[in-house]
């Protein structure tokens, strides 16, 4: 679970750098965003009830 | 943000676009970067190493799969890893060169070469690039006439760049190498700025070596390259130990020496291996590199008085450009000097050309998008105009 929070914000890390400087998504990259940080949240929430649980 | 004290997080290529000639194809692939995560623990591969215990003989993870996918990828029979090309180069040198031994080089060879044979002992005699500044067949077997006739003997190897780091041009190996072998000299093509950027295959070019630079061109983390050999050479080079210690009679199986046994144990290896299926896929693509470098160059020449001082039309994204009679025209009335064209890059947040660089100077287009590609082109132009530098 640690590493899959991880390697999502890796591909976000990805799209930060297809997209340096200006960092503006086009629909095909906002989508892929949307995606990668809707695991990462979900990711992180079960991290929270196995490590605190 | 820090990484940890003193070193601060390097977000380089999150924030900027960067045309350092050197980084471009380094830059890791998420793969790599997850790789280099999970294994970045000193021995993380080693974890299934069994008898006969030597790295490319490790199958989990899938380290002898990726030695002979990388060997037919380059189209020669065996191939090591190496903490860099220059160890690549290191280890030839010290298997065919002794005190003495002429070696030719290059007057565009890359000085680790130089270093290479040095340490080995060998006195470097360079093929002179033409006027054009490309290495030619010709040139080369004058060079090895002229290395028989002074030295009474033949060179004993000859170290060839493929595409050479001062102009990024491509020189034809494969003539070149048909040409030395005349005279039984060894070639290793040094493929540091093309082995996994564009199409490279040993046996097309009728090479003995091939080395590549991990962190240059493979998007690895350094310091990684690839050493590959024809089976007729790999015995050679990668010849096994033999020694035995005098108190212990211990032997050490099937290590190298050249290699000093094992080469790279961590992340810097499994980085490589997990950028290689889209390191194999993106050399296919070279076109478009060339396409994206094409959109910059069509913009650096549309300013009055710039240059390009490689080959063209271009066969590499490394490019060397002189704007001695266009930016450093600005530079000798502005107040920054020569900064000011790394300084107004840096604030429309590109970055990698040297500070206060404003005559000759290098960069390099690989990997970009052609989104930023295009950024980059504006980016030049609008310097250009808001400096009073004529644009066509």
């Amino acid at each position: 679970m640690v590493f899959s929070a991880t390697f999502t914000l890796t591909d976000l890390r990805m799209i930060l750098r297809k997209t340096a400087p200006t960092h503006q998504l086009d629909p095909r990259q906002r989508e892929e965003a949307t995606r990668l940080l809707e695991n990462l949240e979900r990711q992180v929430a079960s991290l929270k009830q196995e490590m605190l649980r | 943000m820090r990484c940890a004290a003193g070193i601060e997080a390097r977000q380089v290529n999150e924030l900027a676009i960067n045309i350092d000639p050197i980084q471009a194809g380094g830059r890791l692939t998420a793969d790599a970067m997850k790789a280099v995560i999970a294994y970045g623990d000193g021995y993380s591969v080693c974890d299934n190493c069994r008898k006969p215990n030597r790295l490319d003989y490790i199958s989990k993870p899938p380290i002898a799969e990726f030695h002979r996918e990388v060997a037919a990828w380059l189209g020669m029979d065996t191939v090591r890893t190496v903490p860099g090309a220059r160890r690549g180069f290191q280890a030839v040198a010290r298997t065919y060169v002794d005190k003495g031994d002429p070696v030719i080089l290059t007057s565009l060879s890359h000085y680790t070469e130089f270093l290479a044979v040095e340490e080995s002992g060998g006195i470097a005699r360079e093929i002179p690039a033409g006027a054009d500044h490309i290495v030619t067949a010709e040139a080369a077997a004058q060079k090895a006439e002229e290395v028989r006739r002074e030295s009474g003997k033949d060179a004993v190897l000859a170290i060839i760049d493929m595409v050479d780091y001062q102009y990024g041009n491509l020189h034809d190996v494969r003539a070149i190498a048909s040409s030395l072998h005349q005279y039984d000299i060894p070639v290793l093509c040094n493929g540091a700025y093309t082995v996994g950027i564009m199409p490279v295959d040993g046996k097309a070019l009728g090479v003995d070596f091939v080395v590549g630079s991990g962190h240059k061109s493979m998007a690895a983390p350094a310091p990684s390259g690839v050493l590959a050999a024809t089976a007729e050479r790999a015995g050679e080079v990668f010849r096994t130990t033999g020694i035995t210690g005098d108190v212990t009679s211990r032997k050490f199986g099937i290590k190298e020496p050249a290699m000093m046994g094992c080469t790279l144990m961590g992340a810097t290896l499994v980085g490589m291996m997990a950028s290689f299926p889209e390191v194999r896929e993106r050399v296919r693509h070279f076109d478009t590199e060339l396409a994206n470098n094409r959109i910059v160059l069509s913009a650096l020449q549309s300013i009055e008085g710039t240059r390009v001082l490689s080959e063209m039309p271009r066969k590499h994204t490394l490019t060397r450009a002189d704007t001695t009679a266009s930016f450093d025209t600005v530079a000798q009335k502005h107040k920054k000097k020569g900064f000011f064209l790394a300084s107004e890059l840096e604030e429309k947040g590109i970055t990698g050309i040297i500070p206060g660089a404003t005559r000759v100077w290098k960069f390099n287009t690989y990997g970009m998008t052609t989104a930023q590609a295009q950024y980059l082109a504006a980016a030049f132009t609008d310097i250009a105009r808001h400096n009073g530098l004529n644009v066509a």
